[in-house]
Parts: C-alpha cells; sequence; structure tokens
C-alpha cells in the first residue's frame, strides 16, 4: 500500500468519523430533562420515598389559580388523602416521563380506640360545635371563590408554598419523611406535573470524534488532490533545491576549502610539544602586546608569570583538548613574543585543534 | 446504492453511540426516609394553633358572646365560659377567667389515629394565679384542634417532663398499663376519695391538693348550714371518661385530662334556698327549698410509672359553676 493510497483511506475512514460526529454532536442528549406527566385531578402527591428520589430537584405543578404545596406526615396526609381523589406520582421510568397512580391510601394498622371503656357517667357531652361550612350562595349570584383547603382542617400541613398557576418546589425543602401534597385552592384540576432533573451525558467522545474525522478528511482530500496532478516536475525541483540547500552530493566542494582537503582525505595536521613553536609573527593577527584575555581560546595558556615563556616543559599540550582551560586567566604581563603564538593560525589549520577547543 | 447504504450506516452508527451516552434513569427509593420529627405538632403548627385559638377567645370575649366561640374552642370550654359570660353579666359579677396567650410549654403526641390532644402551660395571668393548663383535641384529621377546657395548677404541683417534638408525647388510652394505676382506675379512686372526703381509704393513693380541700371545705360548711335548716348537702361526682385523654410523661407516666362534673345539692327542709345574688344569672328555674349547683370541672392528674417511687396526685383542676337548677 502506498502512501497516497493510505491517506485515500484515511480520507475516506475520517469523513465516516465527521460524519458520525457531526450527527452525534445535533442529537446530542440534554444534560438537564424534565419528566412531566399529566393530571386529571386537583391533588397531586408525592410519597416521602418520591420526595427522597427527586433529591436536590424541583417539584412543579401546573394548573390554573392559586396553586397550594404542604407537607404532612404520612399518616396525616393519608388520612386528610382518604376522603379526595388525589394522583400520587410513583416513579421515573424514562428520563422524560414521569409514572403516576390513583392515590391509595395505605392500610392503617389497626389500633384501639383510646376510650374503649363505657362511660359511668350519665351527663350527655355537651354538643358539637357549629360547623363553620358556609352556605351557598342565592341563585344568580356570582359564586364567590372556592377555597376547599380551608374548608377543612389545615393544622396538618407543617409547610407550605403557594403560587398562581404554577407551584414549584426543590424537593430538599420538604423534610426528610414527610409526604408532598400539592392541591389547586379552588378545586380545580391540576394539568400537569414535571420534575426537572440533572442526568450525566457521556459525550466527551463527540467533539475529539469529530476533530479526528476532519484531520483525516483533510489528509485524504490532499491525497485526492494530488492524484489529478502531475507532480514529479515539482518534485524534482523540490530535489534540487534540497540538494543545493544540504550539499549532500560529492561535489560542490570549494577548491582549496577545509571540506575540499577533507573531501580529499588530507591528513590532519601533527603537532610536537618537543618543539617550541616558531613565532610567527608575520602570520600572528594578535600582537605580542595584545594581553591575552579570556576571550582567547589558548590551550595550554598557563597564567604567566614574571613573563616567563611557556615551554616546552609545561605539561600542557595546546593539542590536549581536556587540558584545564586557564587562558580565562588574564596574564600578569604582556607575553610579547612569547610562544604563545602557538595559537598562531598554523595551529588554526588543524581541524582537530579547532575541534578540540570547542570541545 | 452503496451512498444510501452508508448514510444509513452511520446514521444508524451515531445514533447507536448516542443510546449509550445517557445513563439509566436513578433506581427508585424504595424505603422512606424517617421523620425527623414525628410529633404530629412542630412548635410552628401548635404556636398556629394557640395563636388562633386565643384570637377566637379575645374576640368573645370583647363580645361576652360564647356564640362566637366556634372554631377553636369548644365541647367544655364554650360551657364554662359562657357560664362565665353569664356571671359577668350581673351587677359586680365576677370576670371571666384570664387565659394567658403566652405559653412556657406546649406538649403534642406523636400519635397516629385520632383523636388527639395538643396541651400546654400557659404563663401565669398575675402575681396571684398560677400557670393555666389547657387541652386541645382534634376528632379528626378534617377538624381544627379546639381548646376543650383549663386549670390553674395546683400551688406547688409540678408538671412532669414530657416528650419534645422529636417523638412527641404518647397518646394513651384510659386502660393503659405500666402507670400505679390505669388512668381509669386512679380517676375511679380519685372521685370515691372526692365523695367520701378525708377519712377515704384512696387519700393515701393521691398527694394533697388545694382542689379537693376546698371542696371538703366547703362541703362542710354548707353541710352544717343545711343541718342548721334540717336540711341536706349532697356533692354528687362523676366521670367522663369518653372525654378523658391522656398523654404519656416522659418517665414512663401519665397526664389525665379527666372532667368531671359535680352537682352539689342544697335543701332545707321549711323554707327557701336563697341564691347569692352575683350567682342569680346561672339560675335555671324557680328555686325553692333546693337549689342544684351544677359544675363542670377539669382535674389533670398525674400518675407515676409503676416503677415508680412517687404518688399519683392532681396537679391541676378547676371548679367551674356552669348552672343552678331546682331539682
Amino acid at each position: 500500500m502506498t502512501f497516497r493510497t493510505a491517506a485515500l483511506v484515511a480520507g475516506a475512514l475520517g469523513v465516516v468519523l465527521l460524519t458520525v460526529g457531526l450527527i452525534a454532536d445535533a442529537q446530542r442528549p440534554p444534560t438537564d430533562v424534565e419528566a412531566v406527566a399529566s393530571l386529571d385531578t386537583s391533588v397531586v402527591v408525592y410519597s416521602p420515598e418520591m420526595v427522597e428520589f427527586a433529591d436536590e430537584s424541583r417539584i412543579g405543578v401546573d394548573g390554573s389559580g392559586e396553586i397550594v404545596a404542604m407537607t404532612a406526615r404520612p399518616v396525616d396526609a393519608d388520612a386528610w388523602l382518604a376522603t379526595r381523589e388525589a394522583t400520587e406520582v410513583t416513579g421515573l421510568p424514562e428520563w422524560e416521563v414521569l409514572s403516576t397512580q390513583a392515590y391509595e391510601v395505605a392500610e392503617p394498622e389497626p389500633t384501639a380506640s383510646p376510650t374503649t371503656s363505657a362511660s359511668p357517667s350519665a351527663e350527655a357531652s355537651p354538643s358539637p360545635s357549629p360547623s363553620p361550612s358556609a352556605s351557598p350562595s342565592g341563585e344568580g349570584e356570582e359564586a364567590e371563590p372556592v377555597d376547599v383547603l380551608s374548608q377543612t382542617s389545615t393544622d396538618l400541613w407543617r409547610q407550605e408554598w403557594s403560587g398562581t398557576d404554577r407551584v414549584a418546589v426543590v424537593a430538599s425543602k420538604v423534610p426528610d419523611g414527610e409526604t408532598l401534597v400539592i392541591a389547586s385552592r379552588d378545586g380545580s384540576p391540576l394539568t400537569t406535573t414535571d420534575l426537572a432533573l440533572s442526568r450525566e451525558v457521556n459525550d466527551g467522545w463527540i467533539t475529539p470524534l469529530i476533530w479526528w474525522g476532519i484531520a483525516l478528511t483533510v489528509v485524504g482530500a490532499v491525497a485526492l488532490i494530488l492524484r489529478f496532478f502531475d507532480t514529479r516536475p515539482l518534485q524534482a525541483k523540490a530535489e534540487n533545491w534540497r540538494q543545493g540547500r544540504t550539499g549532500t552530493g560529492d561535489t560542490d566542494a570549494d577548491p582549496g576549502s577545509r571540506r575540499a582537503r577533507r573531501a580529499s582525505g588530507a591528513g590532519l595536521p601533527e603537532a610536537s610539544l618537543d618543539e617550541p613553536a616558531s613565532p610567527a609573527t608575520g602570520a600572528t593577527p594578535t600582537t605580542g602586546a595584545t594581553p591575552t584575555t579570556g576571550a582567547t581560546p589558548v590551550t595550554g595558556a598557563t597564567p604567566v608569570t614574571g613573563g616567563s615563556p611557556i615551554s616546552g616543559q609545561s605539561p600542557v599540550s595546546s593539542r590536549s583538548p581536556f587540558h584545564p582551560v586557564t587562558g580565562g586567566t588574564p596574564a600578569s604581563a604582556p607575553s610579547t613574543g612569547s610562544p604563545r603564538s602557538a595559537q598562531s593560525p598554523a595551529v588554526d589549520e588543524g581541524p582537530n585543534n579547532g575541534e578540540g577547543g570547542r570541545a | 446504492m452503496n451512498r444510501r447504504i452508508i448514510a444509513i450506516g452511520t446514521g444508524a452508527s451515531a445514533l447507536l453511540m448516542l443510546t449509550g451516552c445517557v445513563a439509566d434513569v436513578p433506581e427508585p427509593v424504595t424505603e422512606a426516609p424517617a421523620l425527623e420529627q414525628e410529633a404530629a405538632l412542630l412548635e410552628a403548627q401548635s404556636d398556629r394553633i394557640v395563636e388562633a385559638t386565643m384570637a377566637e377567645l379575645a374576640l368573645a370575649d370583647e363580645e361576652a358572646d360564647a356564640d362566637l366561640l366556634t372554631d377553636r374552642i369548644g365541647g367544655d370550654a364554650v360551657t364554662v365560659r359562657k357560664a362565665q359570660y353569664t356571671l359577668a353579666s350581673a351587677d359586680d359579677g365576677p370576670t371571666p377567667v384570664v387565659l394567658p396567650a403566652e405559653m412556657q410549654a406546649v406538649y403534642s403526641v406523636g400519635a397516629d389515629t385520632w383523636p388527639r390532644t395538643l396541651a400546654s402551660v400557659s404563663q401565669p395571668a398575675d402575681e396571684d394565679s398560677t400557670p393555666v393548663v389547657m387541652l386541645w383535641i382534634q376528632d379528626d384529621v378534617d377538624t381544627d384542634y379546639q381548646l376543650r377546657g383549663w386549670a390553674h395548677m395546683i400551688p406547688g404541683a409540678t408538671i412532669p417532663a414530657m416528650a419534645g417534638t422529636t417523638s412527641g408525647a404518647e397518646q394513651l388510652t384510659v386502660d393503659a398499663d405500666g402507670l400505679l394505676a390505669t388512668p381509669e382506675e386512679a380517676i375511679s379512686n380519685y372521685l370515691e376519695l372526692l365523695r367520701e372526703g378525708e377519712d377515704s381509704e384512696f387519700a393515701e393513693q393521691f398527694t394533697a391538693d388545694s382542689y379537693r380541700e376546698q371542696l371538703f371545705a366547703s362541703r362542710e360548711a354548707l353541710t352544717e348550714t343545711a343541718n342548721d335548716a334540717e336540711g341536706e348537702y349532697v356533692d354528687t361526682i362523676e366521670s367522663d371518661i369518653d372525654s378523658t385523654y391522656v398523654m404519656g410523661t416522659a418517665d414512663g407516666g401519665a397526664l389525665v385530662f379527666a372532667p368531671v362534673s359535680v352537682k352539689s345539692s342544697f335543701s332545707v327542709d321549711d323554707g327557701i334556698v336563697e341564691i347569692a345574688g352575683a350567682q342569680q344569672p346561672l339560675v335555671d328555674g324557680d328555686i325553692e327549698d333546693v337549689a342544684v349547683y351544677e359544675y363542670r370541672d377539669l382535674i389533670v392528674l398525674h400518675i407515676p410509672a409503676a416503677d415508680s417511687d412517687d404518688t399519683a396526685g392532681v396537679v391541676a383542676a378547676d371548679h367551674n359553676l356552669i348552672r343552678i337548677t331546682d331539682s
């Protein structure tokens, strides 16, 4: 398989990945969802289990008029709901759906009546207080607003929230173990109840998939384009240019240059430490009056004291690349005419010498 | 054809991958968390009840009209208050008993059934008064808690510790065991003590209290007066078990709220019983040689636990005249 074929295959794969990624991105499921159930009763109930299930989520109910959300002990809510038609939210079968059913009061455990014994009293008990219920208004008159919640006792409700046409309660606001009862104050049917939920969506792969698809598609596209053009002239030009830049051929070395000498196999110059280096005054670019400075790549430039010339007694070999470089120390005295001319260009001609200095 | 297959495959792949993107719906919670506070009424609820009761009472007191006692006050409380309004209507008649609105303690039960009780101990109305113990009853879930009675604490008596709102006090029955005596038995014995006087065999079963001391003192004085007129003085004392409620105390004892009817018949042989002017508004009928004073009292009786070394005793009681008849 040639490079071009591999690129084309990669491009085809890239198109597939890109397409899948874009479709997935367009269909990416939302993190925040709202589970909904429709209602047809004026009362909806969230049991303590369902409230616990909702956790930090928001429970909402829509209807018309004032809607009141109340909490009570489960036994009290059961007793209150026993004579009322209500819908209970029972679960979350799907992320967007709440399941409901007609509320059924839990069977109470049989308990003894607190006053089962016969009374020896002959005293009649006082008559009960009159009913607080109001009589209906006369015919033809506009009906007064009905408040079905206040027609009976409200002593059982521990907490209350209310709203017009909608009431929403964060489930965590409902104390543990309490039942949440939501009812329309005028007795009109509620329309919907919803539970706002946040869910985990594992969509971290979509964006990388898209970028990988783009990259591979570009590679394939380039390979495809190049397939329709004869690029050999350009390749030749590029090759020549590259050779011209890199000089990798066995020609082109300037005559007399070091490269030419190296190419011709010229031997390395040998430097003898036994013979004093002859001053090459004429060729020395620096005069003896020039103080040696640290900038001078002098090897064997042992600090000169008292103007003593460096002789062969010195263990320093200018060829030794490992000799401690002391040239950094300025000479204490000018070394005019000193054999320091070992730094002469003659030395410089030895490529190893120069390389040793760089080592 | 190939393009169609590729397109379908690509779309199906994307959808297939997306189905794995969303976590499954959470598992349902199958067990309800425990109630943090099991009392039938929390402090905020009982405060609302007390406040509504006192508002209704204040309105009725202002009008001196017991018919205004409808929602939050009922039973014997209405009967007694109506008699007090009647007495107050007479010249120099006594003013109705002051029921302080400020409470120093409120006790709710943790019962799951009805009727349920709510008791409170008020602040003293003044320096000369003792705190008032009040009793509310809720007959069922659809009716309000109603103030059904009250009684001033016996001087020196102590209300035992009661459970708080975390669990609520236990709603006991009149035949509850685990006590020195069942509430019904204790009431029966105490009423027998009231009938027989200090020499009763039950006198040792109960600590001394000013309620029975005053009853005995009054009986002695009126008996002597009746005897002087060759008449008779008889107390008829009956309990009302149906309207008796029992709350458990924190130490395993019980606090019994027992309505008691007392009829004191005063007769003379030849002559007419003269009713005091302040009591005239309560006279029902023509009083001649017999006058029957009817009282509706509330006795609050503390019964210690069976293993306790304490003695049962009345901690609060009021003697409320409600009517005077001729028979």
